[in-house]
């Protein structure tokens, strides 16, 4: 057994150290509870480091732009785990993830802060990660926060005239959290809710819980993974005919709904996202590159992972050096106002405008990246309907 | 809108529990058999109930793409038992059989280690994603509806919940008949009763126990595609969560006894769909959060009050 | 340089996390090893553990009751005092169960340990956890600790500040392991004492023939209880300690029982059931094999991608963490048929004068 370990590590560390790249740490929770969603965020974040490679790679020297990923579960102990081996034995630079807020707080707590390494999650949206550093700045995000997006959708639903709703959230840290942020807007409208329950995810029916919520309301808003019990809570939502409206936020957002519920009993559903604005630059520069590397645009997040991932190497790049100190100013001042604009993709022209000493501001695909003084972002939100077999998204200004 | 159905009790919290009641006590049956048989809790049996689930649905998109005949769930679940079946003896061979005479932990750890195996293995080969069963949703039977309604009692049943309701009952009583009637049956309750007696009889114990993994397994396949059938959809987790209710109804109904099985079964599922009817004003009783907590707390004061079950099954 | 400093503190996180799993699977070797209690709601003492440091130690927030703001020992104190009180209400109603009755119930009692942690919001802040925990060396360095006493008496706040300021980044990473390996030890030695005293021979003898030990007068129910709390308090302790690792906890998660509680019982019976140092053996080896593994899967599946650079890895890649559970599953089958008594075996002092 151990001449095959020290094979091992040997073979290990000259995969990784041969040569002088310049290596991200990318913990994706590839397995754990949504790998679904997950898959494509992994393909953008690998689109953003091949198309710095193929502009020329990182620095005068044309160093490679690594991601190194690991697993980090959507699970504290996987990503902290995770996150130290990225950070103690890939020795990356700065760390683009994780995916879920919980693993997000977790690793920058007590691995990444530390050590003083930037986090820049692709997708943690809890309003926890706001407020989360004392006195450090190596927390950041691509994607708007919860607080955002719930008082987006409470807008919505009192626009479409909704009064009164029915509120079921999986418990969950990201549906508890968007749930709580929706039933407090929605009430200080004006709205009522009729009832605010929390279900347990994965369960092999519903019916008794819609059933009993259903007395009071013809709408409900669900905040589920569609993954994890909200395709089914739906179903048993229409099969006894308890709701007949439907809003909710993101992660019941996937083709799978349509295919598996069908696209004609979807009439009264709407569906908030994080989503890049479809009629912004940024996002139709993101749009022609994904589509010519078959990556899905327009699934949630995946805008957002693309650019923090490319936001990584622009910052780098602009530090000059693979040195993990310096990340964090040149992220502020890439992402930020004053600078010429860099859309998706312009990696080599970003490059010679830093080369020369000017300035960038890159605009992101999914949506202005500027950071604001706890390392948020705001975003667009869209509502979606189905639409000839698919998701239609108009945003919501 | 409910008062246009006035009978929304027995069709939106008693029909599903019973639905639900049927897929765990199929479930239980194999687990009781097991454990009363082999003296040991499989905790892979889950898995095996989901991996039943997925060979259903590849037969059905195989027989599809390939002679373009869409087949019906329960018709596609007969090579979907076979290979359950063949999956439950090779297990049994190469991980249990081993452990027969060892301490009853060692093999406990073996089934907790094939549960992971075979789910990381279909997480591996399927993939992690859902795949769809049958699409959109069903729809109650009109003629029921129409008929039911009528006489203002409306029942509303989609068509799958008959066929799962159907199903069990006809799979119990061929259960019935197997194990009381034929030789194989006999041989099985003996075992269950006491496998020393049972070998100075002259039956041969290994022959029991590929039968009973064969009785568990057909019941575990059944229970994998009535769930599928009910959930219309498929996914890995789907028989670990179903574990522990299952492992409830098999208490409840009191180890060795595959009826006691099937009520303790019914009387979890029932339990968990009533326990959010509002019995006392408009919210449910318990907040559905806890909802999963029903089975567990039944299970264990089942065990604290009458350890032997509903039907006195075995004590170890 | 860097590289070596990197690789030791990846080694420390090892031996920092192996050895919070070292004081579970000796908590479990006092009810499994000792006296025979097939306890499968580890995940479930550890929660109430690591909660109860959680709530007590953080500071004051808006999002879950408390945190009290109470120094780190009375909070690992009170851990391991709930931790076995809790485990004394469920020992008293299901200790007589036996074996795999007691694992199932002892299994549901854990989910409804966390089905409460999740659903008492305003308690625990519900599915999104507790954060800020503070980790034991590190938080002398977050302001309401130096400039509280006793640290206020030898520095004032600046001058604080200037020292950690000098110290490297890392400075408290082998300080909290070296906390975690001499609490290992502290209970080892402990046990390893009450092992061979006359309450440990006794504990032998029910596991061993409960009927004869009951004949020859022993109180048997009130000794299966206390190996039951005493092994509860100690999972409380590690429950205690992660938190402060992780320095967020939530219950769903973080307490999940594949990872919590049947990782452990992996380590114990790969170590050795009844032996201490196989206890101690097996968590380190087997979260060392957990860990580890993703390193070599992962190079190993950049290697195969570069030998063969027409073949599509990206499948593979967003499969290998499956793979990985396969493997290490097949892992656990191979050794405990191979060590069916575990690695490292129980010893007991043979008596003089009888041969086996």
């Amino acid at each position: 057994m151990k001449p095959q370990i020290a094979a091992g590590l040997a073979c290990y560390l000259m995969a990784t150290t041969a040569s002088a790249d310049v290596v991200v740490g990318n913990p994706m929770a590839v397995t754990g509870p949504i790998p679904d969603l997950v898959a494509p965020m992994v393909l953008a974040v690998d689109l953003a480091a091949e198309h710095v490679n193929a502009q020329g790679g990182m620095f005068a020297s044309g160093e490679k732009f690594v991601i190194a990923r690991a697993d980090s579960q959507c699970d504290p102990v996987a990503a902290v785990d995770a996150v130290t081996k990225l950070i103690n034995v890939s020795m990356v630079t700065a760390i683009v993830g994780p995916v879920c807020s919980g693993a997000t707080i977790a690793q920058a707590d007590s691995v990444s802060i530390p050590a003083g390494v930037v986090t820049l999650s692709v997708s943690a949206s809890s309003p926890m990660i706001t407020n989360m550093e004392s006195g450090t700045d190596l927390v950041f995000r691509s994607a708007a926060s919860d607080a955002y997006q719930g008082v987006a959708l409470a807008e919505l639903a009192i626009a479409k005239g909704i009064m009164d709703i029915a509120v079921s959230y999986a418990n969950d840290d990201y549906n508890a959290g968007i749930a709580e942020v929706f039933v407090n807007s929605f009430s200080e409208m004006g709205g009522t809710v009729t009832s605010n329950e929390a279900h347990e995810p994965n369960k092999a029916s519903y019916r008794a819980e819609v059933a009993t919520m259903g007395a009071g309301s013809d709408n409900l808003a669900l905040f589920a993974y569609y993954g994890s019990g909200g395709i089914t809570i739906m179903r048993n939502a229409l099969e006894t005919g308890a709701f007949s409206t439907f809003i909710g936020a993101d992660g019941m957002l996937a083709q799978e709904t349509i295919d598996q519920i069908g696209a004609e009993n979807l009439g009264g559903a709407t569906f908030t996202t994080s989503t890049p604005n479809l009629t912004t630059a940024g996002y139709a520069a993101f749009k022609g590159l994904a589509e010519a590397a078959d990556v899905p645009s327009a699934s949630p997040f995946v805008a957002n992972s693309y650019d923090a991932a490319f936001m990584m190497a622009l910052a780098i790049e602009k530090a000059g050096s693979a040195d993990r100190s310096a990340i964090s100013a040149s992220l502020r001042s890439i992402a930020n106002a004053p600078g010429e604009v860099i859309q998706a993709g312009e990696f080599a022209k970003a490059k010679a405008i830093l080369a020369a000493g000017g300035d960038i501001h890159y605009n992101g695909a999914a949506g202005p990246q500027d950071f604001d003084a706890n390392g948020d972002v705001l975003g667009y939100f869209s509502a979606n309907v189905v639409k000839d077999g698919v998701w239609e998204g108009t945003i919501i200004e | 809108m409910w008062e246009t159905f006035g009978f929304e009790f027995v069709n939106f919290y008693l029909i599903p529990g019973l639905v639900l009641g049927c897929i765990y006590a199929l479930g239980a049956i194999g687990i009781t058999l097991t454990f009363s048989i082999l003296r040991f809790a499989n905790f892979a049996h889950g898995e095996v109930m989901m991996i039943g689930g997925y060979f259903t649905w590849t037969a059905m998109v195989l027989s599809n793409d390939l002679f373009g005949i869409p087949l019906h769930p329960i018709i596609a679940a007969i090579p979907a038992v076979m290979l359950a079946i063949a999956l439950f003896i090779l297990v049994d061979r190469y991980f249990y059989k081993p452990f027969r005479s060892a301490p009853a932990i060692r093999v406990v750890m073996a089934s907790f280690g094939m549960m992971l195996v075979i789910r990381s293995f279909v997480q591996a080969v399927w993939g992690p994603n859902q795949l769809t069963f049958v699409p959109g949703i069903a729809k109650p039977n009109e003629l029921v509806k129409n008929l039911t309604a009528s006489v203002d009692m409306m029942i509303l049943v989609p068509n799958k919940h008959f066929w799962i309701i159907a199903g069990t009952i006809v799979i119990m009583l061929a259960l019935s008949w197997l194990l009381t009637k034929t030789k194989i049956g006999k041989g099985m309750r003996a075992v269950s009763d006491s496998p020393e007696l049972a070998k100075v009889s002259g039956i041969d114990v290994e022959v029991i126990v590929k039968a009973t993994w064969c009785v568990g397994g057909f019941c575990a396949v059944a229970a994998g595609v009535f769930l599928a059938m009910d959930l219309q959809m498929l996914e890995t987790t789907m028989g670990f969560r179903m574990l522990l209710p299952m492992f409830a109804a098999a208490i409840l109904g009191g180890i060795g006894r595959p009826f006691g099985a099937v009520v303790g079964g019914l009387v979890i599922g029932l339990a968990e769909e009533l326990s959010v009817y509002p019995w006392l004003g408009d919210g449910s009783l318990i907040s559905p959060g806890y909802k999963t907590g029903v089975a567990f707390t039944i299970m264990v004061i089942m065990l604290v009050v009458r350890p032997s079950g509903l039907f006195k099954g075995r004590l170890f | 340089m860097d590289m070596l400093i990197g690789y030791s503190l990846y080694a420390i996180s090892l031996l920092t996390v192996g050895g919070i799993y070292a004081i579970l699977a000796l908590g479990l070797n006092i009810q499994w090893g000792y006296a025979g209690l097939f306890n499968v709601g580890i995940a479930g003492f550890a929660a109430i553990g690591a909660y109860t440091f959680a709530l007590m130690t953080t500071a004051p927030s808006s999002y879950h009751f408390g945190g009290l703001d109470l120094p780190l020992p009375l909070a690992i104190f009170c851990a391991m005092i709930l931790s076995g009180l809790v485990a004394f209400f469920i020992g008293l109603i299901c200790i007589r169960l036996r074996s795999d009755y007691l694992a199932i119930s002892t299994i549901g009692i854990a989910e409804i340990i966390k089905l409460f942690l999740k659903n008492e919001t305003e308690l625990t802040n519900g599915p999104r956890g507790i954060n800020k925990i503070p980790r034991v060396w590190e938080h002398l360095t977050e302001e309401r600790f130096y400039t509280k006493s006793p640290m206020s008496w030898f520095n004032d706040a600046q001058g604080w500040e200037q020292f950690f300021d000098s110290l490297p980044i890392w400075w408290w990473q082998p300080f909290f392991c070296a906390t975690i390996l001499l609490i290992v030890y502290v209970i080892y030695k402990l046990l390893e004492t009450a092992q061979r005293s006359p309450w440990g021979r006794m504990m032998t003898a029910i596991r061993e023939n409960e009927n004869a030990a009951h004949a020859a007068g022993k109180d048997v129910t009130r000794r299966r209880i206390e190996a039951f709390v005493i092994g509860a308090m100690v999972m409380g302790l590690a429950g205690a300690v992660l938190s402060q690792h992780l320095r967020l906890i939530d219950p769903t998660n973080t307490f999940d029982p594949s990872k919590m509680t049947f990782l452990v019982w992996v380590m114990l019976i790969a170590g050795g059931s009844g032996n201490n140092r196989g206890a101690i053996f097996g968590a380190f080896l087997v979260w060392t094999i957990w860990s580890a593994s993703e390193i070599f899967i992962n190079s190993g599946l950049h290697i195969f991608g570069e030998m063969i650079s027409s073949m599509d890895i990206s499948l593979l890649k967003t499969r290998a963490g499956y793979l990985r559970m396969v493997v290490i599953g097949l892992l656990l089958q191979y050794i405990l048929q191979k060590y069916p008594d575990g690695i490292m075996p129980e010893s007991r002092p043979v008596p003089s004068g009888i041969k086996l």
